[in-house]
């Protein structure tokens, strides 16, 4: 038992007095880890950072067309600008041709309005040929899109540094030429789509993998030593066999002549083959495979813990054994059921290779979508968005877990 | 709660007193130990060790004595107040620079290393090499005979055997103070009274001052010079063990070494040292007043179990009276232990020697004689 | 006989249960490895097509494997990857873990959801984070670049296992060595840091899996000069799947088992310490 304190100073020179002595101890502890919180600083903080600025950056129309939005500022109430404006336009496009920059600007608006990028070409090559104007005329012949309000809007609003475009776009809405807020056209909502498809993925692997894992988890209290050592073995050794490797054994056991069709027809189960590779079937139970140890894994450590006694107990109380397991044992796994299922759940979010490898074209997560983005059309803010909108909701899901289980909780093997 | 008012002023820093105890070693001057600036885990600690003796820190756990002892090696630091070690204020130091010798109550072997490299682990960093080195832990393994088993590794040995290589680890660079955490917490009772004697025997025969930590109260009366009996982060008794035992300062060491009888009482008069007492059940009992407790102050009269004896016939000498129906019962051995209702809330427990026993009966009434001089008025 | 547990004096209806359980477990076991263990009898098939049962065993795809320039380069890379990540994310792991395992660290609780935050954050946002930043400083197509992202990803393994075994070490044992005269360095090198070092290794062979293992970074950060292993397995199963990337998967698969094996004896070890 400890005593408040009688005499000899205050409460708060007492705790000052404290603080002071244990400062070295909190320093030195703190420097330790510095090292590593610095480098994730810069290599992990800072990449992410970027992603978000990428997301909402808007540098195309500012860099091609700074004379043209100048001069659109001094005529903020037109709707189409007038001949001095189509004039600068002319000589920022022909600038622009040259340094081969229009080709950006074209891509850029083309993801706001359709035909854009041709527009935008065939406008360079107009002021890249003629010297003289009246440009307005000539631009509004040439294409008379020129002449559309929607297209003076989007420039001007592309003008602004920021730009909520790819945010909006990642979640399906779209500014309307008012400013307000709408979804966008129905057969161009996907991303809501592909979200949901990865949400619902994410959800079926973790049910699924409780639901062969949990009694797994349970044998392994019961079993001898021995059998208890070999089970171990058969759950810790998929986790440690490359993810690569586990992928590739689900493509050659899922292909039309795989080794499950081959044995569904040597047992007469079926006559014709399945397609079982590139579908949602395959991308689930490869994906349940491989997340059945990180299940498995918090559950068996939270039952080791419950004692054998409380069933015996609960049995001696006069409960049937059935009612005994669910009345006494499993509320008490519930801790390692959630810590589980959210590492499963946080995990599957995340997948990119099992759904590319063996899913098909409507089983492919974010994660797919944004490296498409990335590498194939180029489109960084996109696929920046759409990796804003992935970490948002494992963030969300991350910090039920720190509350619920803790980050110190979290053992491997 | 339990001031120490019945012990005497420390002396101040610097005072005559303080520099006359020319025999202290280590000092404690009015240390305090907070970990959340809210509470005291050491509440004003004043206390001085003389040069060879074994001192032992008694008391219930977290009553203060490890966190004391703990700041001494220099593992925690003082939030208030100093620490010397001979003259030398240590509270700043680092524990490598004491040359203190510590055995840690979970004995802390190194297991990565063999007895011998144990041993040997602080004669490196005093310079000590080679066959010199060698002797030394050779010599020291001698001392708590494990020569024998120089080349285990910690985790071959028993719990008895690993506290004796803590031992010698502690005592192979000759220190002069060799501080010890409950270091005979986790072995067997046969064992641990075993290693009380060759502990004693070994702090006798080396000369070396020793504070030993322990909430075993037959522990620190077998090996201690002096107790210092901890409570509440403070100090309450700093005595040799009979005068503990005999002449406890407050309830709370009354209470706490040896069994006592704690009946509260008031003080009626006090003459010639002598106080007259009214019980809670009006009866008048006499006991010594060595702590001068005031008339009409409330106190408790302290009987140990064993000094009550069956009273036979007319009280001759001074002697203290008190008579009850016995409500319970128990033989063992070499006594039979009595618990009688007197008056008072609790009942009365009486150890009466087995040589003494009459056949007792539950519900019997029985008169307990006990002598004034072996009662003590506390205050209370 | 006692079957899992069960007392011989079992209701019928509990030795149903019982006895289901014991079924549905043996096939989910299988489930687990059975898929490991189709890849390896395939990968000594003298048959290109993934057929069972095997006719003919060769080591046809095994000599592919190492007599195709591009697979060498692959494995190479891998191993450069995997060592200067493991020396990064283990001294910056184990530091860590120090730090947060003495009781005076401040905002502990948030500093490890932080230090954790890499295992649990999707891999391609790293991957695209990286590959946006990284173009900046000229760091994409570098090992360098690869090598610093492969350290944030393993970093968390490391600081996990190290943790997990401070908080099993005797503080006493540093305060002992204090005592007997080591400074806090001497202390750290002569007695906590040989005691923990099971940990430490685990950690190590935790980071050498993740680099060896990461398909994603590595897909988004590398050109054919830098590509490693599993880039290479990948590429070759999303254009066409062929008896090679049987070889390399058998071979991975024994990498992986070795280093499983080692950890279990670190861990036994640690144990007996």
């Amino acid at each position: 038992m400890t005593l408040a304190l009688p005499h000899a100073g205050t409460a708060p020179s007492v705790k000052r007095a404290v603080r002071r002595a244990d400062r070295p101890a909190r320093r030195a502890a703190f420097l330790l880890s510095l090292p590593l919180l610095a480098f994730l600083a810069i290599a992990f903080v800072v990449p992410i950072a970027a992603l978000f600025t990428t997301a909402v950056d808007n540098p195309e129309t500012r860099s091609v067309l700074p004379d043209t939005l100048r001069a659109l500022a001094a005529e903020p109430s037109a709707a189409v600008p007038g001949e001095p404006v189509f004039a600068e336009l002319a000589h920022d496009l022909a600038r622009a041709g040259k340094a081969r920059t229009a080709a950006l600007l074209g891509k850029r608006l083309n993801y706001e309005i359709p035909g854009m990028r041709s527009i935008v070409m065939a406008g360079s090559r107009l002021a890249a040929a003629s010297s003289q104007g009246p440009w307005r005329q000539k631009f509004c012949d040439s294409d008379p899109a020129w002449g559309d309000p929607a297209l003076w809007a989007a420039i001007r609003r592309n003008g602004a540094r920021l730009t909520p475009y790819y945010m909006l776009t990642a979640v399906d809405l779209q500014q309307t030429p008012s400013g307000g807020l709408a979804p966008v056209a129905p057969e161009q909502r996907i991303f809501l789509d592909i979200l949901g498809r990865t949400l619902l993925v994410a959800a079926t692997v973790t049910l699924l993998t409780l639901f062969l894992g949990y009694p797994v988890a349970y044998a392994l209290t019961l079993a001898p030593p021995l059998l208890g050592a070999i089970m171990m073995l058969c759950i810790l050794l998929p986790l440690w066999t490359s993810l690569l490797v586990r992928t590739t054994a689900w493509v050659v056991l899922l292909q039309s002549n795989g080794i499950i069709n081959d044995l569904l027809i040597g047992m007469g189960l079926i006559s014709k083959r399945l397609q079982l590779i590139f579908t949602r079937f395959g991308t689930v139970a490869a994906m349940t495979h491989i997340q059945l140890p990180f299940t498995i894994l918090p559950i068996a450590s939270v039952m080791r813990t419950i004692p054998v006694a409380q069933l015996r107990a609960a049995r001696s109380l006069g409960a049937p054994p059935m009612s005994a397991f669910w009345r006494i044992y499993v509320p008490q796994t519930l801790p390692g059921v959630m810590a589980g299922c959210l590492i499963t759940f946080i995990l599957s979010l995340g997948y990119y290779i099992t759904p590319a490898l063996v899913g098909g074209p409507t089983d492919q997560m974010v994660s797919n979508f944004i490296s498409v983005y990335i590498n194939r059309d180029l489109n960084w803010g996109l696929a920046s968005a759409l990796g804003v909108v992935l970490l948002a909701v494992t963030l969300l899901i991350y910090g039920l877990f720190l509350r619920i289980v803790g980050a110190d909780k979290l053992r491997l093997g | 709660m339990n001031a120490p008012h019945t012990l005497p002023a420390p002396p101040k820093p610097g005072s005559p007193e303080a520099i006359a105890d020319a025999t202290s070693f280590v000092r404690f001057e009015r240390v305090r130990k907070s970990y959340d600036g809210i509470h005291f885990v050491v509440e004003d600690l004043n206390l001085a060790v003389r040069k060879g003796e074994f001192l032992t820190m008694l008391g219930p756990s977290g009553s203060g004595k490890t966190t004391s002892l703990m700041m001494l090696g220099g593992f925690e630091e003082p939030t208030f107040g100093h620490i010397f070690l001979g003259d030398e204020p240590v509270e700043r130091l680092a524990p490598e620079k004491r040359n203190i010798g510590f055995v840690f109550q979970s004995y802390a072997l190194f297991p990565h290393m063999t007895v011998a490299e144990n041993v040997a682990f602080p004669l490196r960093y005093r310079g000590i090499k080679g066959t010199a080195a060698a002797d030394k832990v050779a010599k020291a393994l001698g001392m708590v005979h494990l020569g024998h088993l120089a080349a285990r590794k910690p985790c071959q040995m028993s719990g008895g055997q690993q506290q004796r290589v803590a031992l010698a680890r502690a005592l192979v660079f000759d220190p002069t103070l060799v501080l010890m955490d409950e270091p005979l917490g986790a072995l067997d009772k046969q064992l641990r009274e075993h290693m009380q004697v060759e502990i004693k025997q070994l702090q006798r025969m080396l000369g070396i001052t020793m504070v030993y930590v322990t909430h075993d109260q037959s522990e620190a009366l077998t090996m201690s010079d002096r107790i210092a009996v901890f409570n509440d982060g403070r100090v309450q008794q700093l005595a040799a063990p009979e005068m503990l035992y005999e002449q406890p300062a407050n309830s709370f060491v009354a209470g706490f070494i040896g069994e006592n009888n704690l009946m509260p009482a008031t003080v009626d008069a006090t003459e010639g040292g002598i106080a007259t007492l009214t019980m809670g059940d009006g009866s008048r009992l006499q006991a010594p007043n060595p702590a001068g407790v005031a008339v009409g102050a409330k106190a408790r009269l302290a009987i140990r179990p064993e000094r009550f004896f069956i009273q036979v016939g007319d009280a001759r000498g001074p002697l203290n009276i008190l008579r009850g129906p016995i409500t319970d019962m128990f033989y063992l051995g070499d006594h039979v232990r009595l618990s009688v209702a007197v008056g008072g809330d609790k009942p009365v427990v009486a150890r009466i020697p087995v040589s003494q026993r009459r056949p007792f009966a539950r519900g019997e009434t029985v008169t307990l004689g006990c002598a004034v001089t072996d009662c003590r008025l506390l205050e209370g | 006989m006692t079957v899992l547990g069960l007392s011989p004096y079992a209701e019928p209806q509990e030795r149903l249960a019982r006895f289901g359980l014991i079924v549905f477990v043996t096939l989910v076991l299988l489930f687990l490895v059975a898929p490991l263990l189709v890849v390896v009898p395939l990968s000594f098939s003298d048959d290109p097509f993934f057929s069972f049962p095997v006719k003919a065993y060769s080591l046809r795809w095994f000599r592919d494997f190492f007599g195709d320039d591009r697979w060498m380069a692959s494995l190479s890379n891998s191993a450069i990857t995997a060592v200067f990540t493991t020396i990064l994310a283990t001294t910056l792991g184990t530091m860590a873990a120090l730090g947060l395992s003495r009781p005076s660290f401040p905002f502990r609780r948030t500093v490890n959801a932080i230090l954790i935050a890499p295992m649990i954050v999707p891999v391609v946002i790293v991957a695209v984070g990286d590959y946006l930043l990284y173009g900046h400083a000229g760091l994409t197509n570098t090992r360098t670049g690869l090598v610093l992202a492969h350290t944030v990803l393993a970093s968390p393994f490391v600081v996990i296992t190290v943790t997990a075994t401070l908080a099993t070490y005797d503080t006493t044992l540093t305060q002992a060595a204090r005592s007997l005269g080591a400074s806090s360095l001497s202390a750290f090198l002569r007695v906590t840091l040989p005691v923990i070092l099971p940990g430490v290794v685990a950690g190590a062979v935790f980071a050498i899996a993740t680099s060896f293992d990461e398909v994603v970074v590595a897909l988004f950060m590398t050109s054919a000069e830098q590509r490693t292993l599993p880039v290479q397995m990948f590429s070759g199963i999303r254009d066409q799947i062929n008896p090679t990337i049987m070889a390399a998967a058998t071979m991975l698969l024994c990498v992986s088992t070795i280093l499983f094996v080692v950890v279990a004896w670190l861990g036994a070890r640690g144990r007996n310490l």
